[in-house]
C-alpha cells in the first residue's frame, strides 16, 4: 500500500482531529497536525501528500485555498467548508438549493434601533464567519443589542420550534433532537430520521455532488408551519453525540482515503 | 434617466466623492446606500437600479453586493468575489501569482515564525477598513524590516485580532508605479516610495504608457473581476512586481478622473 504523508489542518490536537490521526497511523499513513501555532503557509507545506481540513478558520481555509492552487487534494474541499463556515455565503446557498434558511439582518445597533419594530423580534446574534454557539446569543428586545459604535453585526430571525442536529456520514443520517442555541457537545436524545428530514439531508449532499462525505446540519422544525429551516451548516462537526452504528472515525477514514484515491486518479489522467 | 445606486461607506462620502457625485447627479438619478446607517433585511430589500457602485468593503457591504448579484440582474462595480479578493491579500498574492503576474515573494506565518526571507514588509492581511498605510522600519545589521503598523493592530491590539502575519519580501525601487484600471483604459503614474517620501503626490507624475504593466493590470482585472482599480508596482533589476490592488481606488488623483469613472458607469448601466 501506498504510504501516504497525510497533513490535517486542525485548531486543536485531540478530540476528533486526535482520533483520525490515530485511525489513519493504524493504516500505516504518516499524520501530521497543523494547528495555528506551527502553520506556516508557504511553499513548506507542499511536502505533504495531500490534507484534511478539519477546522475551517480563516487560517486553515487560507491554507486550504493555497494547497489547491498549488494542485495540492484538499478534503473537505476548501470552497465548500467556506460556504458553509460563513454566514452570508451560507443563507444565499441555502436559498440556491431551495432550502428554507431565516431572514438575516445586518446593520449597526443604532440602525437596528431606528428601524426594527418590537415584533421584529426575537432575533439571534451571530458572528459573520461561525459556526455551531460560539459567539451565538438570543436578542428578545433591543436592550439586548448592546451598543457596539459603528460595528457591523449580523442577526438571524429566530424560529421558534423543536432543534435538531443531524449528523451524516455517507449515506446514514443520525437525527438528535437538541436544546436550542446549545453547542454540539451538551447531551441529545436520537431519534428516528422523520422522512423530510432524510429528504432534506439528501438534497443538501446531491447540491456537491458527491463532494460532501460527511458533515452537520443544524435544523429548527417551525412549531406554526411545522416547515424546516436550515440554522446552521458544517463541513466537519466532532460527531461527538454521534449515535448511530457504525465507528464514525473508522468511517470517516475510510471515506476520506477513498477520496484522496478517487481525486488523485482523476488528476492524473488530467 | 439612468439610476445608479452608490454602496458607500460615510469616510468615503465624507472625502473622496464630492466632483465624482456632483457629476454623476448630473447625468443620473442616484440613491445612497451609506454601510454606517443602511438596514440590510434579506426580506424587504427591491431595487430598481441600472447599476451599483461600491465605495467601500465593510461586511454589511459585501452582504448587499452579494444580494444584489444573486437576487438581480442588475450589475454591480466592483464584484463582490472582487472586493472580497481585494481584501484578503493573501488570496489575492495567490491568485494573482497564479494568474503569472510577479508577485514579490509572500509568507503567512504564526507570530514569532520569522519569514524564509531577508528584507521584508509586514502588511495587514485584511485590508477592509479605511486608514492609511503608516510604516515602521526596524534596520538591524543590514537587514530591513517594515511594518504596516495596521499590521501589527491586527495582532496585538484591535479587531480582527489573531496570531498570523503576512510577510512581503521587501523589493528596494526607485519609484513606486501606481496604474488606475478604469475598464478597459490604462494610466500611468510613477512617485518616489513611500518610505522615501511619505507624502506620495509631491514627487508623483503621470508617465507613459508602460506595455508590460498595462498587460499585467489587464489581467490582475480578469483573475480579480474588477473593472475599477489601482495597482502598486515596484522594480528591482527590470522585474516589475504587483505590491498592492486596491477595488476603491482614489480616482480623484486622475485628470478629470471622478468623470472618467462616472462616464464609465453610465455606459456600464443596463439601459
Amino acid at each position: 500500500m501506498e504510504k501516504l504523508n497525510i497533513g490535517i489542518l486542525s485548531k486543536r490536537k485531540t478530540m476528533l482531529t486526535g482520533k483520525l490521526k490515530d485511525c489513519l497511523e493504524d493504516k500505516g499513513f504518516n499524520v501530521s497536525i497543523y494547528t495555528l501555532k506551527n502553520l506556516v503557509i508557504n511553499e513548506m507545506l507542499l511536502e505533504e501528500d495531500f490534507f484534511i481540513l478539519k477546522s475551517k478558520s480563516l487560517f486553515f481555509l487560507y491554507a486550504g485555498f493555497f494547497l489547491e492552487a498549488n494542485n495540492k487534494i484538499v478534503i473537505p474541499n476548501p470552497q465548500i467548508s467556506f460556504m458553509q463556515k460563513n454566514r452570508i455565503h451560507s443563507h444565499f446557498l441555502m436559498k440556491k438549493i431551495g432550502l428554507l434558511t431565516p431572514d438575516i439582518y445586518l446593520g449597526t445597533v443604532d440602525t437596528f434601533k431606528n428601524n426594527l419594530d418590537v415584533n421584529d423580534f426575537p432575533l439571534i446574534l451571530k458572528p459573520i464567519m461561525g459556526s455551531g454557539s460560539k459567539g451565538v446569543r438570543l436578542i428578545k428586545s433591543f436592550k439586548d443589542l448592546k451598543s457596539e459604535d459603528r460595528v457591523i453585526i449580523y442577526l438571524e430571525k429566530f424560529i421558534k420550534g423543536i432543534h435538531y442536529n443531524i449528523y451524516f456520514i455517507d449515506n446514514e443520517i443520525c437525527t438528535l433532537i437538541k436544546p436550542p442555541l446549545s453547542h454540539e457537545h451538551v447531551n441529545m436524545k436520537k431519534i428516528e430520521t422523520p422522512d423530510d428530514i432524510r429528504d432534506l439531508i439528501n438534497k443538501w449532499r446531491k447540491f456537491f455532488n458527491g463532494d460532501l462525505l460527511f458533515g452537520h446540519l443544524d435544523i429548527v422544525r417551525e412549531d406554526t408551519s411545522n416547515r424546516l429551516f436550515v440554522v446552521d451548516p458544517g463541513s466537519f462537526p466532532e460527531f461527538s453525540n454521534w449515535k448511530c452504528s457504525r465507528s464514525y472515525v473508522e468511517n470517516i477514514c475510510d471515506l476520506i482515503i477513498d477520496k484522496y484515491r478517487k481525486l488523485k486518479k482523476n488528476f492524473n489522467k488530467n | 434617466m439612468k439610476k445608479i445606486g452608490i454602496i458607500i461607506d460615510k469616510y468615503h462620502l465624507k472625502y473622496k466623492v464630492s466632483d465624482f457625485l456632483k457629476y454623476l447627479k448630473s447625468k443620473a438619478e442616484l440613491s445612497l446606500y451609506i454601510e454606517e446607517s443602511f438596514l440590510f433585511n434579506s426580506l424587504k430589500l427591491n431595487f430598481d437600479e441600472d447599476l451599483f457602485f461600491v465605495k467601500a468593503k465593510g461586511d454589511l457591504v459585501l452582504t448587499l453586493i452579494k444580494f444584489i448579484e444573486e437576487e438581480t440582474s442588475i450589475p454591480v462595480i466592483n464584484s463582490y468575489r472582487g472586493t472580497w479578493l481585494a481584501i484578503n491579500r493573501f488570496l489575492n498574492s495567490l491568485y494573482l501569482k497564479q494568474a503569472s503576474i510577479p508577485i514579490p515573494d509572500f509568507t503567512l506565518n504564526p507570530k514569532g515564525i520569522i519569514p524564509p526571507f531577508r528584507d521584508y514588509i509586514i502588511k495587514n492581511i485584511i485590508d477592509q477598513k479605511n486608514y492609511k498605510f503608516i510604516p515602521i522600519v526596524h534596520k538591524e545589521n543590514g537587514q530591513l524590516k517594515v511594518a504596516d503598523e495596521r499590521a501589527l493592530n491586527e495582532v496585538d491590539k484591535t479587531d480582527p485580532r489573531y496570531n498570523y502575519l503576512y510577510y512581503q519580501k521587501f523589493i528596494k525601487s526607485k519609484w513606486e508605479y501606481k496604474i488606475y484600471g478604469i475598464g478597459e483604459d490604462i494610466y500611468f503614474y510613477k512617485q518616489l516610495p513611500i518610505l522615501v517620501n511619505p507624502n506620495k503626490m509631491d514627487s508623483r507624475t503621470r508617465i507613459e504608457e508602460i506595455p508590460e504593466l498595462k498587460e499585467y493590470c489587464y489581467k490582475a482585472m480578469e483573475v480579480m473581476d474588477l473593472k475599477i482599480t489601482s495597482l502598486d508596482f515596484l522594480k528591482s533589476k527590470d522585474q516589475f512586481f504587483l505590491t498592492d490592488i486596491n477595488c476603491t481606488p482614489n480616482f480623484n488623483y486622475i485628470k478629470n478622473g471622478p468623470q472618467i469613472v462616472a462616464d464609465f458607469l453610465l455606459k456600464q448601466a443596463k439601459k
